[in-house]
Formats: C-alpha cells, structure tokens, sequence
C-alpha cells in the first residue's frame, strides 16, 4: 500500500538491475538491483560516499552506467533520456538555484525549458509558501526557503518521478521538517519520490520502503517497520519509583504478568519501548554509522 | 535542437547578464573607451587651428568647394599638377590634392575616381594628421560610390604605412575590434563556466534543453552581446566613415569566429578564476593585430606572424574600409580567410565538445 493518500500501485515506476558503475578502480555502485512502485516513497540511505549520488546520476540520465539495465517511468536509461527529462524532476544535493534573480524568475525559466504554463509558476510559489517573496533575488533567501524553491523547480511539471538527492541536508531541524512536509503532500498527489538521505529519522518519516547501501551495495531492503522489527529487540523498559530499571520481553507469558503487577500497584515511572531505530539496524547490518 | 530551450536559455543569460557586476563591467569597457576617445579626440574639423591646403582641381569639384567651408582651413590652388608637391612645401601646407579633371561627374557615375593626395612630412604631425582626416571625412560625405584616395608622402620618413592615417581611427579600430573579440571570446566562456560552478549545469542538463540546446543559446547570448556593444561603439563615433557593408560583414565575421573560441575555453576551464587567468593570452593574441596596426613599423617576421591570426584579417578590413578603399576586390580575400578561420574553429570545437560527452562539459 503506497501513497500518503493511500492508493495502492503494482506498476514499477523505477527498476534497476546488476546496476554497476565504477571511475577507474573505484566501484562506486556495485551490482545493485532494486524497484520502486509508482506512488511509492523509496528512500535510499547510507553514509557519504556510499554511492547514493552516483545512483541518482545514473537514474537521471546524467552519469552512463559501467553494467547493469534501468527503467526509469517505463523508459530505458541510457538510450531514451531526451524523453525522460519531462517526466522526472530533481532536487540537487547543492541549492543549484540562478542567485541573481528572482524566485519568480527561476521558476519562469524552468517552465519555459518544460513548456509549462504561466500561471503554474505561481500556483507551486504558493504551495511552497514563496509567494510573498517571490520578487526577491534568491541571493537574499534563507537556506530554507531555497530548498523549498528547488522543491517547487523539480515539481513544476508534475514530474512522474521524484529525485531528491539530500533534501534537508544541513537545513534547521525546523526548516527540515517543513521540507519533509512539502515532500508528504506532492506524494501525496501520486508522484514517485526517490529519496537519498543519511538522516534515518527522516527516512522513517517518509518512507514507504528504504534500501540500505553500503560501499556501493545495497544491504538490505525493506519497509522502515519490518527492518526496525527483524533487527530490533521486543522489549519494554520500565523504570521504578525506588530507582530500579526493569527489561521485560514483549510476548513472554511472565514478563507480561509482571508488567499488569507493576501498572496496577503503581510502581513504574516511565516505560519504554526497546525497539530498534533504523540507524541500530544499520548499524548492526553494516558495522558502521550512517554519519561516518 | 530545441528551438524554445535555447531561446529560454538566451533570455536567461541576457537577463542575468544585466545584473552580473563583472560581465557589465567587461562590457562597459569598450564604451567606456569609445566615450573618452569621443570627448579627448573630437572631429578633426571641429578643432582645427589653421590648416593650409594646396589643391590643383581643374574641374572645381564639389570636394574642394566643401573643404573652402571648412573653418580654419585655408585653400590654395595652383595652375598645374607639377607644381602641386613645390607648393606645398613653399606655403608650409599640411597637405595637397590633386583632384583629377572630372571627378564630380566620375564620381556620379559611380566610377571610383582616384585623386593623389600629398601628406607634408616637414610639417607637425598634428597637422598631418589633421589634413588626413579632413580629407578621408569630406571624401566619405560625397555622394556614393566615394573616390580612392591615393597617399603621396612629401619628405617621409622611411618607414612602412597602414591604410588608416590618423589616430581617431586607429584607436577605434582598436575599440572596435575589443568589443567584437573580447565580448563574445569572454562572455561564452563566462556563461558556461558559471553554469558549471555554480552547479546550474545539472538542472539544465535534466531539463528538456540538451547540451546542444545548451551551447547553441549560450553561443547566441555572446553573439548578441558583441554585435550590440559594437553597434554602441560605432554609434558614439557617429557611426562609420568607410564602407558600411563590407565594415559590418568583417564584423559578422569576426564575431562569429570568436563563438567556437569561447565555447572551447567554456568547456575545458572549470570556474571563473581559472577561465580570468587563462582566456587573457587567447584575448591578447587575437588582439594583438589591433596594437601593431597602432605600433606600426614592424620588422618582417612579425608582420608575417602576424597573418596568421585571423582577427588580422578584420582589423586590416576595417583599416581598409576606414580609408575609403574597400572595395570588394581588395577584401575578399581577407573574408574569405575569415570565414575559413571560423569553420575551422568551429569544427575543432564541435570535435572538442563530442569528446567532452553529452553528459558533461
């Protein structure tokens, strides 16, 4: 089930296989084979250097595979780019944005390059909430109103498929999780959204499923749920009014007795679940931090 | 090719370039230079102290007439045309004309008459300069086609002379030539190499516009630009006195051989500090001809080195056509030089660009 709306989708909007590409010795992705269903939020996380950017490059038609076969909106990469270019929209690891001029006048220029109408600049300008400072020369915006702009940029034509390369990546904790908003409405609206983080909170917010990559190989794939659950503890932490910290297993028949105990004779101060975050199941399936 | 991606790209660029503080700058120069040459070196008639003329003109052309009008310039004439050169030197005038019998009517019937026109080396050379440019401006104002002037030193100094004869219009063919080179071989190159570091070159690159898209508007851009700030430098020297069509296909020309120019810079140089540094010994190669028509008096070698920078060939048009003697005959050979040159260069950079990639610059 995929969609913020909850639409359900089995066609593949992205489908890679034995993706490989290397710069001289350097094998940056390494055989990776994935899909991504149309409506679906897929998040692709790792650590700097892990091949995230260099996978974007290839799906977008920037960066020519060394092997493997993608399919990006039904369409083959590389061999049918001219005609993909309409139908993905990307946000840059960099605020890659013309600083001289206006929000306005960025947008304008984008929907001049896709033949989109006049009145749709303005539409995306208030979506992202830039309307009031849409005259203003980009140079003078905040880091995050510029994100939000490159947002609107990549969302102008109503891209069938979202690249999102690093969207909140030295943003505010604030301003990032507005961006993670606006990114939940235009999902909302049906768009396929590949995302590429390092931050494990924002994948588990928005993802539908996440595709852990490691030195250029992806270690696991699955919902944020299922990983957190098959590499987590079911376990409860409960600390006491006299200071003691108690661990009980979830569906263990005398933990949970021991629990009622507690709840009904008062004793507990605070309770806990031990469940894993996705950065502990990084962690724990790679041997190091996603911040490394 | 697509058609409204270039066009978005060229509006773009255009647009940005107005409140691009560097590149105003940079275009600002050539009329920045064109404005002082117009204030420090006014119209040669306009500033004339007293200038003594010797004429044999035995059909009393319109040209004689006009130079009697001309204030400050005192008009002598003798009997025949031996005794023109005597007379010059014995009335201590800047110049002499020996106009040929006819001329009104030859130059009515578009015939090109050539009259001799005798420079005084033992008078100042404010003076001589002063009687050149007189000449060449009352010749321009007759009615088309002009007259050929044929130059005859009195008393010169061995040494070899260029075409044009005064300093107002070797320091405008210096301008001239500046806007047309430094324009677009700076502009094109700063359009792409700010794309590039400024990382814009990835969203163009995902966007409907291809590479060539890419290229094409900022080639378009440049042009535009170099064209226009000529046109400005031409109109603030109340526009050209030598032969118009030839002068503006020399330009055309000129312009356009510096678009593959740019574009190679643009694509090998990775930022604007690398481009500032490098791209100055390409701009001062193909402005050198420029300079020497002003140094004049080369040794051989040089002079032959010197051909073998297309830019020569405009500058030597352009001297050509300041002094009236552009003729078709006279400068194909230059324009075709000029337009082998920028087919040259635009193959090599076709060739350099499809090595690059698509994917890159």
């Amino acid at each position: 089930m995929f969609g913020y709306d909850g639409r359900e989708s089995e066609m593949n909007a992205i489908e890679v296989e034995n993706l490989t590409r290397r710069f001289n010795r350097l094998c940056a992705v390494d055989d990776v084979t994935f899909a991504a269903r149309e409506g679906e939020v897929f998040g692709f996380l790792g650590p700097n250097g892990a091949g995230k950017t260099t996978t974007i490059r290839m799906l977008t038609g920037q960066l020519r595979p060394t092997a493997g076969d993608i399919r990006v909106a039904g369409l083959r990469i590389p061999g049918e780019e001219k005609r993909l270019k309409s139908q993905i929209g990307v946000v840059f690891e960099h605020q890659n944005l013309y600083e001289r001029m206006s929000g306005r006048e960025n947008l304008a220029f984008a929907a001049q390059l896709y033949s989109v109408p006049k009145p749709r600049v303005d539409e995306v300008l208030e979506q992202v909430g830039l309307s009031e400072r849409a005259k203003d020369l980009v140079r003078t915006y905040s880091s995050g109103m510029k994100q939000r702009l490159l947002l609107a940029r990549a969302w102008l034509h109503r891209p069938k498929v979202l690249f999102l390369d690093e969207p909140t990546r030295g943003l505010d904790p604030h301003i990032a999780q507005e961006i993670r908003h606006l990114v939940k409405g235009m999902a909302g609206e049906g768009v396929t959204v590949f995302l590429t983080t390092h931050y494990m909170e924002e994948a588990d917010q928005l993802c539908h499923r996440v595709a852990f990559l490691n030195q250029g190989r992806i270690v696991a794939l699955d919902s944020p749920e299922q990983l957190k659950l098959a590499h987590g503890q079911r376990r409860l932490q409960a600390k006491l009014v006299d200071g003691r910290v108690l661990s009980l297993s979830i569906g263990n028949q005398t933990d949970g007795q021991r629990l009622s105990e507690l709840v009904a004779s008062g004793e507990i101060l605070t309770l806990h679940s031990l469940e894993a975050t996705l950065e502990d199941v990084f962690i724990k399936l790679t041997g190091r931090g996603v911040r490394e | 090719m697509n058609i409204r991606a270039i066009l978005a790209i060229m509006r773009k660029d255009l647009a940005d370039a107005i409140r691009n503080q560097f590149l105003l700058a940079f275009l600002a120069l050539p009329v920045g230079v064109a404005l002082l040459l117009k204030l420090v070196l006014p119209s040669h008639s306009a500033d004339l102290q007293q200038l003594t003329i010797v004429a044999y003109d035995p059909s009393h052309s319109r040209l004689v007439a006009a130079l009697r009008e001309v204030p400050n310039v005192r008009m002598l004439e003798v009997d025949s045309g031996s005794q023109l050169a005597e007379s010059v030197r014995e009335n201590g005038a800047a110049g002499g004309l020996a106009i040929p019998s006819g001329f009104d009517a030859s130059v009515e019937a578009r015939k090109e008459p050539e009259l001799a026109a005798y420079i005084n080396y033992e008078q100042d050379e404010v003076k001589r300069r002063a009687f050149q440019s007189l000449v060449q401006e009352q010749i321009m104002r007759l009615t088309p086609p002009p007259a050929r002037i044929a130059w005859v030193d009195i008393g010169a100094p061995a040494e070899p002379q260029t075409q044009v004869r005064n300093y107002r219009d070797l320091v405008l063919i210096v301008i001239v030539l500046l806007s047309v080179v430094a324009t677009g071989m700076l502009i094109i190159p700063l359009l792409l190499v700010e794309e590039k570091e400024r990382r814009t070159l990835s969203f163009l690159l995902v966007s409907p516009a291809g590479p060539t898209d890419i290229v094409v508007g900022k080639a378009l851009t440049g042009l535009i630009c170099s064209l226009a700030i000529t046109g400005v430098v031409l109109s603030l020297n109340n526009g050209w006195k030598g032969n118009w069509d030839i002068t503006l296909l020399a330009l055309f020309l000129g312009s356009l051989f510096t678009v593959p120019v740019g574009l190679l810079l643009g694509t090998f140089f990775r930022n604007v500090l690398q481009l500032n540094t490098w791209s100055t010994i390409p701009l001062v190669v193909l402005l050198l001809p420029s300079w020497l028509f002003v140094t004049r008096g080369l040794p051989p070698i040089l002079q032959t080195l010197v051909r073998l920078i297309p830019t020569y060939y405009v500058v030597d048009t352009l001297s050509l056509s300041l002094a009236g003697e552009a003729s078709t005959a006279k400068v194909w050979g230059n324009l075709a030089i000029l337009l082998v040159s920028t087919a040259v260069a635009f193959i090599v950079a076709v060739w350099a660009l499809r090595r690059r990639g698509s994917y890159s610059f």
